[in-house]
């Protein structure tokens, strides 16, 4: 079990290397389309036209493109991954205060996500051709038809402005100090003893992880019920049935258990884009992540820190699909045995 | 509705194409219907509310923006921003993505691998971080958008479409047609294509969708048409500084983005239904 989980970790690092090597061209060949220097940028704006010189020799900018994406490339496999130009601060320290942050986003976000689309998924399934599902069905497609940067804005105006209800800014009310620990502010807050600070943390997450969470529920939803409409076909359900097992016993430990399997593998593609989606929502509640720095960046043309947060994204979602494969692994019995 | 065609015999798809037809009226007579220029300001004006609302005034039924833009004229305009978008961008997208996908599937070999490669590469970016990086490189413009959602979005297509192909093209018809000495090229258009096209069309719709919605990310990121012309991304996105005080101008462009994706959903899922094509993914942005 152990080993085939780690040969499937070993050989989708083998494919993620060509992967990432090909994204990484891109990354520096779109960004290189920009009218803008670099070397320049990098300078105080007194700068003398010699001194910018000096800085693209130094930069590497005069020599020709390839060799330059290849420094560039030997750079950050080095863990040299530059300095951002508008904060003058090393790009991995930006990356390593954005990050957790997006990340436990984007995690309690499909917990929402997989929680009501799970519920909903069963609800519509044992409303079968009844009206129920007609509602859940229309339902879903209004949902899909928000985005989730909508999603967010209309959350905001309701509990934030309208009803005062909840913290639509940042992660702690003001006054509170965080706790640098882990740098995954819930985590460091429990484990620092600072409730209050856990609380607030937590207060400030429920807007932006519900309208993450609420946009990636309709997709679930419909794969567990179509899944569940295919398992109901087979044999075994009605073998169960006549084995008179009671209904709830039939649809949780036969059918459930078999429809899980295409429902998760979904869902590894709806963590991915949910991931993205937390890019307009930071924004929105200015949630200091690595949506807050990408576009920050982009206003900024900060380049550095537009290609490293490019391809952190890209890791982060072959990561995802990697834990995704593993979990397929563990839950289906017939991957397991060679 | 016996009277109607086919794909049309379907509550769903009537009322999708119904929202879609006004959303595209109000786009193609923005210039006559709009009371007022879009970008025209009146700062004695500013922040007006709805004429429902207390305070409104019937010059500007929908109310006034930051700068006293009327908002009923700049979602009008802004109508033909997402239509443009969303027919154009949309109909690239199904080329690109369905000649790739019928190359790939019908020939199989190298050139599937090489394009299934190419796909891997583009789904290990969330779409959102691949158009936004695309439009840093290519710069602010209408061409651009679009140019950039045909490049994001032509996987939706090419994945779907690619594994659709590889099971017609094990079908005896297209066997006999290669017989009968037609061509490579002729086969796929005459004997693979027509199998297809219902799940060709289908994408379509919920692509246009998909497409309305990046380009309200793309505007409201301030990274799309430019700030001359009016787009509903844009509005919301100058709506949040006044939130407190004028929440209709955030909402009412909210509400043309919400209407236009859910008619292309609508019809989407109608046509899904009607013609009956296997798509049980649901594809969004």
């Amino acid at each position: 079990m152990f080993a085939t989980i780690l040969s499937l970790f070993l050989r989708r690092l083998l494919t993620a290397i060509p992967t990432l090597f090909v994204v990484s061209g891109l990354l520096f060949i779109v960004l290189r389309l920009l009218p803008v220097d670099p070397a320049a940028m990098s300078l105080p704006p007194n700068a003398t036209l010699d001194e910018i010189a000096a800085m693209r020799t130094a930069m590497g900018l005069d020599k020709p493109l390839p060799v330059q994406f290849l420094i560039w490339l030997g750079q950050i496999l080095s863990g040299d991954f530059g300095t951002s130009i508008q904060f003058r601060l090393p790009v991995w320290q930006l990356i390593s205060d954005a990050l957790p942050a997006t990340i436990e986003l984007a995690f309690l976000s499909m917990i929402v996500a997989t929680i009501t689309g799970l519920s909903a998924g069963l609800l519509a399934f044992h409303f079968r051709d009844r009206w129920g599902e007609a509602v859940l069905d229309v339902g879903s497609v209004v949902v899909l038809s928000l985005p989730e940067f909508l999603w967010a804005l209309l959350l905001m105006l309701i509990f934030g402005v309208w009803l005062n209800a909840l913290p639509f800014m940042l992660r702690l009310d003001p006054g509170i100090e965080r706790p640098v620990i882990t740098g995954f502010l819930l985590l460091d807050t429990l484990l620092a003893g600072r409730f209050d600070a856990f609380l607030s943390a937590l207060r400030h997450m429920i807007l932006p992880v519900l309208a993450l969470g609420i946009s990636a529920a309709p997709a679930i939803m419909r794969v567990l019920r179509s899944s569940l409409l295919d398992v109901y076909q087979e044999d075994y359900i009605h073998q169960a049935r006549l084995r008179g097992l009671p209904e709830r016993r039939v649809l949780l430990r036969h059918g459930l258990k078999n429809a899980i399997l295409p429902t998760l593998s979904l869902m590894g593609v709806q963590f991915g884009f949910l991931f993205g989606g937390t890019l307009l929502v930071e924004v929105i509640f200015s949630y200091p992540g690595m949506g807050n720095l990408m576009i920050d960046a982009i206003r900024n043309v900060d380049m550095p820190v537009i290609q490293i947060v490019g391809l952190t994204y890209c890791v982060m979602v072959l990561l995802i699909s990697t834990i995704v494969d593993a979990l397929y692994l563990v839950l289906n019995p017939k991957l397991r045995v060679r | 509705m016996t009277f109607l065609p086919i794909w049309l015999r379907n509550t769903r798809s009537i009322v999708g194409l119904s929202l879609l037809l006004i959303v595209c009226g109000a786009a193609l007579l923005a210039p006559l219907i709009a009371p007022h220029d879009p970008n025209e300001q009146d700062l004695l004006n500013t922040l007006l509310p709805p004429v429902w609302a207390e305070g409104g005034d019937a010059v500007y039924p929908f109310g006034t923006d930051s700068l006293g833009r009327d908002i009923l004229s700049r979602l009008l305009f802004g109508a033909r921003v997402a239509m443009t978008v969303a027919i154009t961008a949309s109909f690239g997208a199904m080329l690109l993505g369905g000649i790739l996908a019928h190359v790939a599937g019908y020939f199989g070999g190298w050139v599937d691998w090489l394009i299934g490669r190419v796909i891997d590469v583009w789904l290990s970016f969330p779409p959102v971080v691949l158009s936004l990086i695309l439009m840093v490189g290519l710069g602010s413009g209408l061409q651009n958008v679009i140019l950039a959602i045909i490049l994001v979005d032509w996987t939706r297509f090419c994945r779907v479409l690619r594994a659709e192909v590889m099971i017609v093209r094990r079908r005896d018809y297209v066997a006999a047609a290669r017989l009968l000495g037609f061509s490579h090229i002729r086969t796929i258009a005459r004997e693979v294509l027509p199998a297809t096209l219902p799940l060709l069309i289908t994408l379509m719709s919920l692509e246009m969708g998909v497409a309305v919605v990046v380009e309200a990310i793309l505007s409201f990121a301030g990274m799309s048409v430019g700030t001359n012309v009016p787009a509903w991304g844009q509005m919301i996105s100058d709506a949040r500084q006044d939130i407190y005080i004028s929440p209709w101008s955030l909402l009412l462009p909210a509400f043309a983005v919400f209407i236009t994706v859910f008619g292309f959903n609508l019809l989407g899922d109608g046509l899904r239904r009607s013609l009956d094509t296997r798509l049980t993914q649901t594809e969004r942005a």
